[in-house]
């Protein structure tokens, strides 16, 4: 009987049939590697994860994050090195990601301490000062500059002994016989009063700002008693390797009050009216972030009007 | 069937392999919420020399001491010996040692390796 009339067709030489069977499961395998790793992974992350090493700052908890904070406005006030602090800030940040503003954050922190015992003891008080004077130089502020008074320990009182002018003894109502003897009249000496030294001006306010157009300025006005300007004031500017003197009103369209100076980044700098003021506190060129996201240098405004 | 439970049991070895790579090493967990205890040394030794920076501004000591005590270390002031002797060893910075030997000094701890560095401290 041949096939045909069987009715049985031998398959084609092509058809799955005639192919030798291949000796592994594609589809077995795959699922075998889908199951694999997911459950190695479910054992290396959740099982038997890893042992923490190497930890960075950015992985602190929140309290020893606070610290951690702390610790660099510390380094900050005894070396005065804002990039080496900017730098520690940066730190808390995961690897190439920035959240927020890391220099807000130290003014949120000071915030948070402040409302919390951290202010207990004195040593607290002190960090959250040095914090509170980190950010306000960067132009931040927080919740603490209205809940402790910024420490004026470090500014330094010179007490002058001032003259007192001796009254008079009054005049006795029976006069004084003359002496037959009486020796010449000393002159009447004239004491005249000494007044305590002081500054005809002082440092009414400083503001800062962070401009791309106005970037790292200190703008300076100076003002009488009204707030009227005064041009032709000189002001001195002093950096860690020079100073210079400019003055008023020589940019007539900005105010005859007003004068700037351009300062150089990361510079720290003082302001003042040559002999008629205190130096203000060092005005820091750090770097800023404008409202746009755009990076600048802060500027500051300082104004000047006459003492007392 | 036979064959389909080999090729099963054949990718689950492989596929485990590399998910226990991919778990451990390549996208190891990465832990949040960590004390300071678990720092990396690098940075409890930043930490350390952040405070004694700060302990050379206030003369703050116990405030000092307070804030080493979150690296939970059990005797701080051999701790900042072994630091700061640890960076005389590397020649870290000196204006870095120069903070870390005045604290070692505030605690009791200057050894002779130090001396020279106390005076280049700052403040001293």
């Amino acid at each position: 009987m041949s096939q045909a009339s069987s009715g049985n067709l031998s398959p084609g030489t092509r058809s799955k049939y005639r192919r030798p069977r291949r000796p592994v499961s594609w589809m077995g395998l795959l699922l075998g590697l889908l199951i694999g790793i997911g459950g190695g992974l479910g054992y290396a992350w959740l099982v038997d994860p890893r042992v923490e090493f190497d930890t960075q700052p950015w992985q602190l908890e929140p309290n020893d994050r606070a610290n951690y904070i702390v610790a660099i406005t510390l380094g900050y006030a005894y070396d005065g090195d804002l990039g080496r602090a900017v730098e520690r800030l940066l730190a808390l940040n995961p690897p190439g990601q920035v959240r927020g503003d890391p220099i807000q954050e130290v003014a949120d922190v000071a915030c948070r301490l402040a409302t919390s015992g951290y202010v207990d003891n004195s040593s607290g008080l002190r960090a959250i000062q040095q914090m509170m004077v980190f950010y306000q130089l960067q132009g931040r502020s927080g919740c603490a500059d209205n809940l402790i008074p910024l420490n004026q320990d470090s500014a330094v009182v010179v007490t002058v002994e001032a003259a007192t002018p001796t009254p008079q003894p009054p005049a006795s109502k029976t006069p004084t016989p003359e002496a037959a003897d009486r020796a010449t009249p000393t002159p009447l000496s004239v004491v005249v009063p000494t007044a305590v030294p002081r500054s005809s001006y002082v440092v009414a306010a400083i503001r800062t700002y962070c401009s791309t157009t106005l970037s790292g300025l200190i703008e300076v006005r100076v003002q009488d008693f009204n707030g009227d300007g005064i041009p032709g004031q000189a002001v001195r500017v002093r950096w860690q390797d020079g100073d210079n003197r400019f003055v008023t009103g020589l940019k007539p369209e900005r105010g005859p009050d007003y004068a700037d100076f351009e300062m150089q980044a990361d510079l720290s700098y003082t302001v003042e009216l040559p002999g008629q003021s205190d130096p203000t506190q060092p005005l820091v060129a750090a770097p800023c972030t404008t409202e746009a996201g755009q990076q600048a240098i802060t500027s500051y405004q300082v104004f000047f009007r006459p003492s007392g | 069937m036979v064959r389909v439970l080999l090729s099963l049991l054949v990718g689950l070895l492989v596929g485990a392999v590399i998910g226990l790579y991919l778990g451990w090493f390549q996208f190891p967990v990465q832990f949040v919420n960590s004390p300071a205890a678990s720092l990396a040394e690098r940075f409890q030794d930043d930490y350390v020399v952040m405070i004694a920076s700060g302990y050379l501004k206030d003369g703050d000591l116990g405030g000092a001491v307070d804030r080493l005590r979150i690296l939970g270390v059990a005797n701080i002031p051999a701790y900042v010996q072994e630091v700061t002797e640890r960076y005389i060893s590397n020649s870290r910075d000196a204006r870095d040692i120069g903070y870390l030997v005045a604290l070692a000094e505030g605690l009791g701890r200057l050894t002779p390796i130090m001396q020279p560095y106390r005076q280049v401290a700052p403040g001293q």
